[in-house]
């Protein structure tokens, strides 16, 4: 039988933890992208936030916005909780609980921006939790189909058997993008004018994150 | 051959054509708020088709981010248009505490009667500090106090009557698991009346 570690995208074994068939694991790879995210965690735990300075058009004239301290609380937490989410999407080693966790990064990028009283980046923030919302179908029904064809959700179980349906896989990816928002560039463009640099860097982040996991889920199972 | 999985499978898929055909129509950002619950519940119904133990057991957290989703998607809405009829002041205040309480407390009250001693003084002391902690008017410790001093005499007088006459020990019991009703809900309504408010 194929273990995890054989396969070329995972890298050394560095540790593994078995609970009954749901093993979760660090590899290289899965090892190195929490690492990552640890330090993200701690950058938006300890950094202070940016003050906006917008230039007016036309002249040497410029203004710094004012950072509203509560609001920056709620954004910093919210990122903090975003940072959790995605540390535990790189960790787990069952399918549906990274699609859980996917979801879970989805509802708190939204939250990070919620704050922010400007009018086009709450737009941008309802239309990409509509996006966000709707992506839990094929994320929810690709988890679905992978324990219909094959009777488990298990990473381990399922490494290098390749009995996983390729719509499946197919689902789980599109479910992703719909979550991280990667490709719907419109909208976080808008999203990332609200304030608080170092908070809003989180959306970018855990979306980056959850697609290389995504991949070396695909590409093992 | 075709199983009632597939044919489950053929009828969530048309469903969920049908949820995306209404998104690519629908202009409305209240209506398109509406749509989505209906494509959560959509993913949903794929993992309940499954049909085995550990697909029941995906259902609940699926509909539980499902849910939070709604209501983030819910309050980002109301902030964006401008609706909010007032700035919460806590962070419970939220509609449905001002409802809800009234009937939930009396449904536990009654039931805490019904199951009687220590259990059922927790039960229906949970009902009470439901119902202060979210109805926002003055409390009446003096009826507390006089109540939970009252319930202290009856649990008393209880266990002098096991002591003193044991052939009427069903009336000792009756009056201590009603004493200790009153006592333990008494204790647990003041929990609901620490509001932080100064002076309390």
């Amino acid at each position: 039988m194929i273990q995890v570690f054989d396969l070329n995208v995972e890298g050394r074994e560095l540790f593994s933890l078995s609970f009954g068939d749901i093993v979760p694991y660090f590899s290289v790879y899965t090892g190195a992208l929490a690492a990552f995210v640890i330090i993200f965690i701690l950058i938006a735990i300890f950094s202070l936030p940016e003050r906006q300075v917008n230039i007016a058009f036309g002249g040497d004239a410029y203004y710094a916005k004012e950072v509203n301290v509560p609001d920056m609380r709620f954004s910093r937490f919210m990122a903090i909780a975003c940072g959790a989410a995605t540390l535990g999407a790189m960790v787990t080693g069952d399918i549906f609980n990274f699609t859980l966790f996917a979801v879970m990064v989805g509802i708190t990028n939204i939250g990070i921006v919620a704050a922010s009283g400007n009018r086009h980046v709450l737009n941008a923030a309802f239309q990409y939790g509509i996006v966000a919302m709707l992506a839990t179908v094929p994320l929810f029904g690709g988890a679905a189909l992978i324990l219909a064809t094959t009777g488990s959700l298990s990473i381990w179980v399922l490494a290098g058997a390749g009995v996983v349906p390729l719509l499946a896989k197919a689902l789980l990816v599109l479910g992703v993008m719909g979550e991280g928002i990667a490709p719907l560039y419109i909208g976080k463009a808008e999203i990332i004018r609200a304030q608080g640099a170092p908070y809003v860097l989180m959306i970018h982040f855990s979306s980056l994150l959850l697609f290389l996991r995504v991949i070396e889920i695909v590409l093992v199972i | 051959m075709i199983t009632p999985f597939h044919i489950g499978l053929f009828a969530a898929s048309l469903c969920i054509l049908v949820t995306f055909f209404s998104f690519l129509k629908e202009r409305d950002d209240l209506h398109k708020l509406i749509l989505t619950d209906l494509a959560a519940i959509m993913a949903l119904f794929i993992i309940a088709l499954v049909g085995t133990d550990l697909a029941e057991a995906l259902i609940l957290p699926g509909l539980v981010v499902g849910i939070s989703k709604l209501m983030a998607l819910a309050e980002i809405y109301l902030v964006k248009e401008g609706i909010q009829q007032k700035k919460n002041s806590t962070v419970l205040d939220i509609e449905v505490l001002d409802t809800a309480p009234a009937i939930l407390a009396a449904i536990l009250v009654i039931y805490g009667i019904v199951l009687s001693g220590f259990s059922g003084g927790a039960v229906a002391g949970l009902g009470i500090i439901f119902y202060l902690a979210f109805k926002k008017h003055d409390e009446k410790f003096e009826l507390i106090e006089t109540v939970s001093g009252y319930a202290w005499v009856t649990w008393i007088a209880a266990f002098f009557i096991f002591l003193i006459f044991p052939s009427q020990w069903f009336l000792a019991v009756m009056l201590a698991g009603g004493g200790i009703l009153l006592k333990v809900m008494a204790k647990f309504s003041l929990i609901g009346t620490m509001r932080g408010d100064p002076g309390v």
